[in-house]
């Protein structure tokens, strides 16, 4: 008779379980394994592991009906936290799955995408995600633990986490221009040509709510951009007829309308007011929303950035841009500072948070010379920050901006400013260039890259976190 | 699903646990995973022996392949390990342990997006490849293809399943009428003729004939439908004369004919595309020619039974549906819906017809703002098939689909109101590269694939949907 025949534990190396009630014994598909209770309580209370503990006091050795060898895997998860390296001979999308049997999936995603694991400096374009269809992506929303949602065209694809499944709906717009993941199955998308902001349910296709802005004009309610806070969501609207603008507040959970900041009506040739914010940045460390439009005119680029105070619904801060007007603003919490990236110069700048009253708080990373020339270099540039760092794309190129900490006392002798940033290329030799970067967007351990006329998506991610 | 399995996953009771020896190794599972596969398995059959029996249960077959079918039938997905073997000795297994249904759901693709889907892969049958007709009648995700005068099967896993020579020189209709029986027809022989095709042999013909006028004579077959228990085949004679034959699907023989016309002008010509729409129990005929004018062509319901015209429009010409020079091309229905579809000739347009209310000028023009599709059009060969609710339309080289966005769950909007012509949206399904491989003839949706075949290209194109992201590495 083979050892595993009986179901008692007997006198085969097992009957130590009986005396020490700690040791959990479990038979998983015809194998033994024994791990501890500690161990199995890792899972949490809601997994299959808390009830295998539980069974156990009848002195029987539970029977799970499963592959004992992903069981194994799985079970190193629980004892390390981390996937062991035999792991890599199996299929990630079997130990997904195995994982969501046992209600672990939870471990599996924070050992392979956490967002803690994203190192900027380490980043190479590993993956190539395939678009269906002739659209090139038009907007892209990450989530925190690297799920992406992408619009093309009139559908949205999300990939799930590990970016082995995908999911593509139909929406009514013919193309999504601004797109927010709000809950894993549920993202707010808008348009510039389609009145109102969808909140979609992503797994059926299907539109939860359209939420609108009721202009003086009744006309309808074009969507520019959309942002979020923990507590808030914004959306930047502007009416039909172009005459009037606004950036509303609604509770991010229930949807209902808060407030309403910003909102300007046109009168005359007043141009500035009638810039809409095309883009929103929460700014958590400051409790601050940062809204920032330009305007492309015959006398070249003009634009605002403001930084709204939500309590008050007052503008704390606003910098009216007019030489060397941002092609591009991002604005980083870790970094305190505001970036943007010159239309003409194509050059960085960064303005530092903590000290904004200065008439240009603007201090030009690059080439100073180039601000005033008429070339139009930063033209589609994009810069985003994320972490410590701002990623800055220039054509096809993608820039890396990081500051460089440097001790106070040394800073004047070596001839250095007040901070002091340095800039990477990204990527190796054969990754440089290509097609004009579109979106960046960031989630897990990894950045997410689309380009003018693909139909794919770029994942750059550490090498060593692959799986 | 999953949950469901977790309940009874941890199970305690020795009894009712089974142990399996396949070829040499050991297996230990559940008597419920095993049983899971239908009463009629060889697995639920083993495991109804006596629990007393302590003794595994010895199967002579591959240790390897049993693993990936016990993990079938544990978590209803198949494990990547199955990627060791061919589908066909994956499918051969689950037929020998009698779980082949198990199988079917966890390999078929997911169901059918015409937003998002991809060619998997080409079939090409060995010999005079050029495909002249298909049927995907069973609706299983099978096929069958009709090339020069043979018809090759290919099963719903997309695996060769035969091939027959029939007498035909070049097949140019085919349907499947029976899960065995292929009606054909061709354009340059008389006749319909029916073929079995497990055992590859002719099994029955419809001639159209007239005693009292000799001039019908040698008419060809140009369009095929069916219902349960007819099939419909519109015939044409060298004169043009031509009439649609009603023929009994179980005796195979002619029942009635209708719809006789004497093929002179383009509004009397033989239908070349017929379909049956069984709720209304009505055919739906079209003909469509180009000339140096443009395209004219008609429209036409008959009643079946009473071989009555019920509706019929004529373009160009008749009413105010037809767009001045842009008529028709081709028309399809969506049974599922009650619609009627058809593409204009020059502008790409396509058009939707409420059939439970044709009147007059029943078009309705479908919108669409997408920017990427505002250059196309233009006179090229366009075709149309509505599957799944979604209309795919063929112009040139270039697949679309027309698809309308999921509706909330609602009962109190009524029908009309949700299909309305903005409620349609046109996306591109292929991609640039794949429409440069040739001008679409035909498509056809069958199970969760849509089979597509280009002129002058050999084989037909697989379409489907899946889950998976399909991500590669480019490191």
């Amino acid at each position: 008779m083979p050892p595993f025949v009986s179901s008692m534990p007997p006198s085969n190396g097992y009957h130590h379980a009986k005396a020490d009630s700690n040791i959990i014994t479990v038979d998983v598909g015809g194998q033994y394994f024994q791990t501890t209770k500690q161990t199995l309580t890792l899972a949490g209370s809601k997994s299959l592991f808390s009830r295998v503990s539980d069974s156990q006091l009848g002195g029987v050795v539970p029977f799970i009906d499963r592959d004992p060898e992903l069981f194994s895997i799985l079970l190193s998860l629980l004892r390390t936290g981390s996937l062991p390296s035999k792991a890599k001979a199996f299929d990630i999308q079997d130990l997904i799955s195995e994982a969501q049997f046992y209600g672990i999936e939870a471990l599996i995603v924070s050992s392979l995408s956490n967002p803690s694991q994203f190192e900027a400096f380490n980043l190479e374009k590993s993956l190539v995600l395939p678009l269906n269809g002739r659209d090139s992506p038009s907007a892209i929303s990450t989530t925190p633990y690297g799920s992406v949602h992408i619009a093309h065209g009139s559908k949205i694809t999300s990939f799930d986490w590990s970016l082995q499944r995908k999911s593509t709906i139909l929406t009514q717009f013919s193309a999504v221009d601004s797109l927010l993941a709000i809950s894993p199955s549920v993202a707010a998308a808008g348009a510039t040509d389609f009145s109102g902001l969808q909140i979609l349910d992503l797994e059926k296709g299907f539109v939860k709510e359209t939420l609108n802005w009721e202009n003086a004009t009744r006309s309808s309610s074009t969507v520019q951009a959309i942002g979020s806070s923990s507590e808030f969501l914004f959306t930047s609207f502007e009416s039909g007829r172009r005459n009037s603008n606004s950036i509303m507040v609604f509770d991010i959970h229930s949807l209902i309308p808060v407030m309403e900041i910003g909102h300007c009506e046109i009168y005359g040739a007043e141009l500035d007011s009638a810039i809409p914010a095309t883009k929103l940045d929460w700014v958590s460390g400051y409790n601050l929303l940062m809204a920032s439009g330009s305007h492309s005119g015959p006398s070249g680029v003009m634009g605002n950035i403001k930084l709204w105070d939500i309590r008050s619904g007052k503008a704390v801060w606003e910098q009216k841009e007019k030489i060397d007007c941002f092609s591009d603003v991002t604005v980083s919490d870790n970094l305190s500072a505001i970036f943007k990236v010159g239309v003409n110069s194509g050059e960085v700048f960064f303005a530092d948070l903590r000290n904004l009253g200065a008439e240009n708080p603007w201090v030009c990373l690059g080439d100073k010379r180039k601000v005033v020339n008429g070339k139009k270099e930063g033209v589609g540039c994009k810069i985003e920050s994320h972490g410590n760092q701002v990623f800055c794309s220039k054509g096809g190129d993608l820039e890396l901006w990081s500051e460089v900490l440097i001790n106070s006392s040394r800073k004047s002798e070596d001839g250095l400013e007040d901070r002091v940033f340095r800039r990477n290329l990204m990527g190796r030799v054969k990754d440089i260039g290509g097609s004009r970067i579109t979106h960046m967007g960031f989630g897990g351990n990894k950045m997410f890259v689309t380009r003018k006329d693909q139909q794919s998506v770029e994942v750059w991610q550490s090498s060593v976190r692959g799986f | 699903m999953e949950n469901g399995h977790s309940n009874s996953a941890l199970a305690t009771r020795p009894h009712d646990r089974i142990k399996l020896n396949v070829g040499g190794k050991l297996f230990e599972t559940t008597v419920s995973t095993i049983r899971s596969g239908g009463p009629d398995s060889l697995l639920a059959v083993l495991s109804a022996r006596p629990s007393d029996d302590q003794n595994p249960v010895f199967i002579d077959r591959d240790p390897e392949i049993f693993s990936v079918l016990l993990s079938l039938l544990r978590s209803n997905r198949l494990p990547s390990t199955s990627s060791r073997f061919t589908k066909q000795e994956l499918a051969d297994e689950a037929l020998y342990y009698g779980i082949e249904s198990h199988l079917k759901s966890a390999i078929s693709p997911p169901p059918f997006k015409g937003i998002d889907a991809s060619v998997v892969t080409t079939i090409r049958p060995a010999a005079d490849g050029l495909s002249s007709a298909f049927t995907a009648g069973a609706d299983d995700g099978s096929v069958w293809i009709a090339h020069a005068g043979q018809i090759s099967g290919y099963d719903w896993n997309l695996t060769h399943a035969g091939t027959i020579r029939t007498h035909l020189e070049d097949i140019t209709s085919i349907r499947r009428v029976w899960p065995e029986v292929a009606a054909v027809g061709s354009e340059t022989a008389a006749g319909l003729h029916f073929y079995d095709f497990s055992g590859g042999r002719h099994v029955g013909s419809a001639h159209w004939t007239d005693p009292s006028d000799p001039r019908i004579y040698k008419a060809r077959v140009t369009a095929l439908a069916d219902s349960d228990t007819s099939v419909f085949a519109s015939f044409d004679c060298r004169h043009g004369e031509n009439c649609i034959l009603v023929i009994d699907k179980s005796t195979l023989q002619i029942e009635s004919e209708f719809g006789r016309q004497n093929g002179s002008s383009t509004k009397s010509m033989v239908p070349g595309k017929l379909t049956y729409l069984p709720e209304r129990n009505v055919l739906l005929g079209s003909a469509v020619t180009a000339g140096a004018f443009g395209y004219s062509g008609y429209i036409r319901l008959w009643d079946p039974r009473s071989g009555e015209v019920v509706w019929e429009t004529i373009e160009p010409g008749s009413g105010r549906s037809s767009r001045f020079g842009d008529s028709f091309a081709d028309v399809d229905v969506d049974l599922d819906e009650s619609t009627l579809f058809k593409i204009c000739s020059q502008s790409g347009d396509l058009a939707m017809a409420d059939l439970r209310n044709l009147g007059d000028d029943p078009w309705v023009y479908l919108k669409d703002k997408n920017p990427i599709m505002r250059n196309t059009g233009g006179a090229g060969s366009s075709v149309l098939h509505c599957y799944r609710k979604q209309v795919f339309a063929g112009i040139d080289g270039g697949l679309e689909v027309w698809s309308r966005m999921e509706e909330r769950e609602r009962e109190d909007i009524e029908r009309e109101s949700r299909v309305c012509e903005g409620s349609y949206r046109r996306n591109y399904v292929d991609k640039v590269e794949d429409s440069e491989r040739g001008i679409i003839q035909r498509i056809e949706g069958g199970g969760d694939r849509l089979f597509v075949s280009r002129e002058g290209v050999e084989g037909i194109e697989v379409w489907e949907s899946s889950s998976f992201s399909g991500v590669a590495s480019v490191l």
